[in-house]
């Protein structure tokens, strides 16, 4: 992991109607490095993703991609820097796999410009990292739900971005799957900022974690920092213990049961 | 959908399109010998009455059923690939209902006159455009669900006009609009080429150069604003251009239901849904639709002219039937 900084952002805040949705933050994301936000439902996780993808304003501060204010890019040089995997119900499943990805090329490509054969070796490239080349021609709709994150990963490879935001990317799949993918994502050589609801997973997989809680910032570290009992049960209302996870040491959570509290 | 079976598909259906043409070009009450027709066409014709039916008849009467199905198919396609609802239709902007209305108005007011009719079914779509357009952009609706609602809104109060106004006045009227508003071509001339030609033709290449975005816009707004596309500006962009294709269409040739819902679904079978072979394959199909269509409409009954709304609609309901009993198989 380098020390330059691929995405900053100062006193980054959100008010919706007089309510704070995400109190002042700053943090910087370094590059290849594994960003996690997590905090329980309506805590803001999405909000701020929306905020660093520059889908919506933010009421006070800035964010800075490469060092660049996010305002300053047109739309076409930010969606070479920054992809979103978002988490809507997607319904665009007539589409087969190689058309999916090679959406990715959107901003890339002048409007009367085809596709090149470099970008169609591209496209093979992609699609041998997310092991679908036997899939290719398949119909979207045709795939598991792994594939299809894996074919959606793909497109955002296309994209050429370097910086992915991902908002709850193992939502809708199997354990198998969820490990499948965030190994996956883990090998590639991109900076990442994901919203989880496992904090399993996150501990698992990112470099640092973000706790929002109602909109403000409970705690920004490693795993082995923000995810410790007290704050944990507090933030979620559970008891929780915290032991370290035998496979990789990382800290492992266990929530007390209902028949229990 | 394999890719190699594409390229055929994409050449069966251009042979489809020409032998179509040629097909309904000789089908009607009089049926002329192919060596005639070859003679009239290089412009060696014998007889003027031949020349005259050719050239004044049959021609413009193809090319307008072809560019009006074409445009249709279009629209629809583009409405609901936009919309990611495959029951969107060409006339979800109260275009028809407008049309109806200034159609009524026309019939009522100035019955002698052969531009009134048209002229007025054309203002009364954009009045109807208008109007959704207004009620969505002022109330800071944003997503096409709103538009929907507003056109639907729109449609029943052109609707209860158009009955108040049939209501008080003449019942020949009302016979006139309710023909009209089943559609024909038997209007046709080379004029309203002039007119509908270029709204499709803008709207086609439009559609081909922003194949990609509009691929991203089928899937969420969020999606399609990360790959770069300026979503709210296009789709605005393409509901205007559709809502005008559709307008100049229905100012001619009435309201031919089923087209726009059906003719995008049955593309999207043979050539997939990505946007380029959508768009161009709607064009292709509807136009190849439509002129079978009116040659039905010629020659089933022996003496008289069937409205082509009536085969558009069965077609459009056995399509439907057809597509539902495969969905359950």
């Amino acid at each position: 992991m380098s020390t330059e900084t691929v995405l900053g952002c100062q006193q980054l805040s959100f008010c919706w109607q007089g309510d704070w949705t995400l109190e002042p933050l700053s943090f910087e994301l370094c590059a290849g490095e594994r960003l996690g936000v997590i905090g329980p439902n309506g805590a803001g996780k999405s909000t701020l993703l929306k905020l660093l993808a520059g889908l919506c304003l933010p009421s006070s501060g800035t964010v800075l991609l490469q060092g660049k204010a996010l305002t300053q890019y047109s739309r076409t040089e930010k969606a070479r820097q920054l992809a979103l995997l978002s988490q809507e119900n997607e319904q665009a499943q007539a589409m087969t796999v190689a058309e999916l990805m090679l959406l990715g090329l959107l901003p890339h490509k002048k409007l009367w410009q085809a596709n090149s054969q470099a970008d169609l070796n591209l496209l093979q490239q992609c699609l041998d990292q997310v092991g679908l080349s036997h899939k290719q021609h398949q119909l979207l709709s045709s795939l598991s739900g792994g594939e299809l994150q894996r074919a959606q990963l793909g497109r955002v490879l296309m994209q050429g971005a370097k910086l992915i935001l991902l908002d709850e990317p193992t939502n809708h799949l199997d354990i198998q799957y969820q490990h499948l993918l965030l190994q996956l994502i883990a090998s590639l050589p991109l900076s990442l900022i994901a919203s989880f609801h496992d904090l399993n997973l996150a501990a698992s997989y990112c470099d640092r974690l973000l706790l929002l809680h109602q909109g403000k910032v409970m705690a920004l570290g490693t795993p082995q920092q923000v995810l410790t009992a007290p704050l944990i049960s507090a933030v979620f209302g559970r008891p929780c213990l915290v032991d370290e996870n035998p496979f990789d040491g990382k800290p492992r959570l266990t929530f007390a049961p209902g028949v229990c509290a | 959908m394999k890719s190699a079976q594409l390229p055929q598909r994409w050449l069966l259906l251009f042979l489809l399109a020409l032998g179509s043409f040629l097909f309904c070009l000789n089908t009607g009450s009089v049926s002329l010998q192919w060596q005639e027709l070859w003679w009239c066409f290089t412009g060696k014709c014998t007889d003027p009455m031949q020349w005259q039916l050719l050239w004044q008849l049959r021609l413009p009467r193809l090319l307008l059923g072809f560019v009006a199905g074409a445009g249709l198919a279009l629209s629809g396609a583009l409405l609901q690939h936009l919309s990611r609802n495959p029951l969107a239709d060409p006339y979800l902007f109260g275009v028809i209902a407008g049309a109806g209305l200034g159609a009524t108005v026309a019939s009522l007011y100035f019955p002698a006159s052969l531009i009134a009719l048209p002229l007025a079914a054309f203002v009364g779509a954009l009045l109807a455009i208008a109007l959704v357009l207004a009620l969505a952009l002022l109330a800071r609706w944003q997503q096409l669900d709103h538009f929907i609602l507003a056109g639907v809104a729109v449609s029943f109060l052109f609707s209860a006009a158009t009955a108040l106004l049939l209501y008080q006045h003449d019942p020949f009227a009302a016979n006139r609009v309710m023909f009209w508003l089943m559609g024909s071509l038997s209007r046709a001339s080379y004029q309203p080429l002039w007119f509908i030609l270029p709204c499709l033709l803008l709207c086609l290449l439009l559609s081909v150069l922003f194949r990609r975005q509009l691929d991203a816009m089928l899937w969420s707004d969020q999606t399609a604003l990360s790959l770069g596309v300026p979503v709210q500006p296009l789709r605005l962009l393409f509901l205007l251009l559709t809502a005008a294709l559709t307008a100049s269409i229905v100012a001619y040739c009435g309201g031919i239901g089923f087209v726009g819902l059906m003719v995008p679904h049955l593309v999207r079978m043979l050539l997939g849904s990505q946007a380029l072979s959508l768009f161009v394959g709607s064009c292709l199909c509807g136009g190849i639709f439509l002129i079978w269509v009116d040659a039905g409409a010629r020659t089933l009954m022996p003496s008289q002219e069937l409205p082509l709304g009536v085969i558009t609609s069965a077609c459009g309901s056995l399509f439907f039937l057809l597509l539902l009993s495969r969905r359950r198989g």
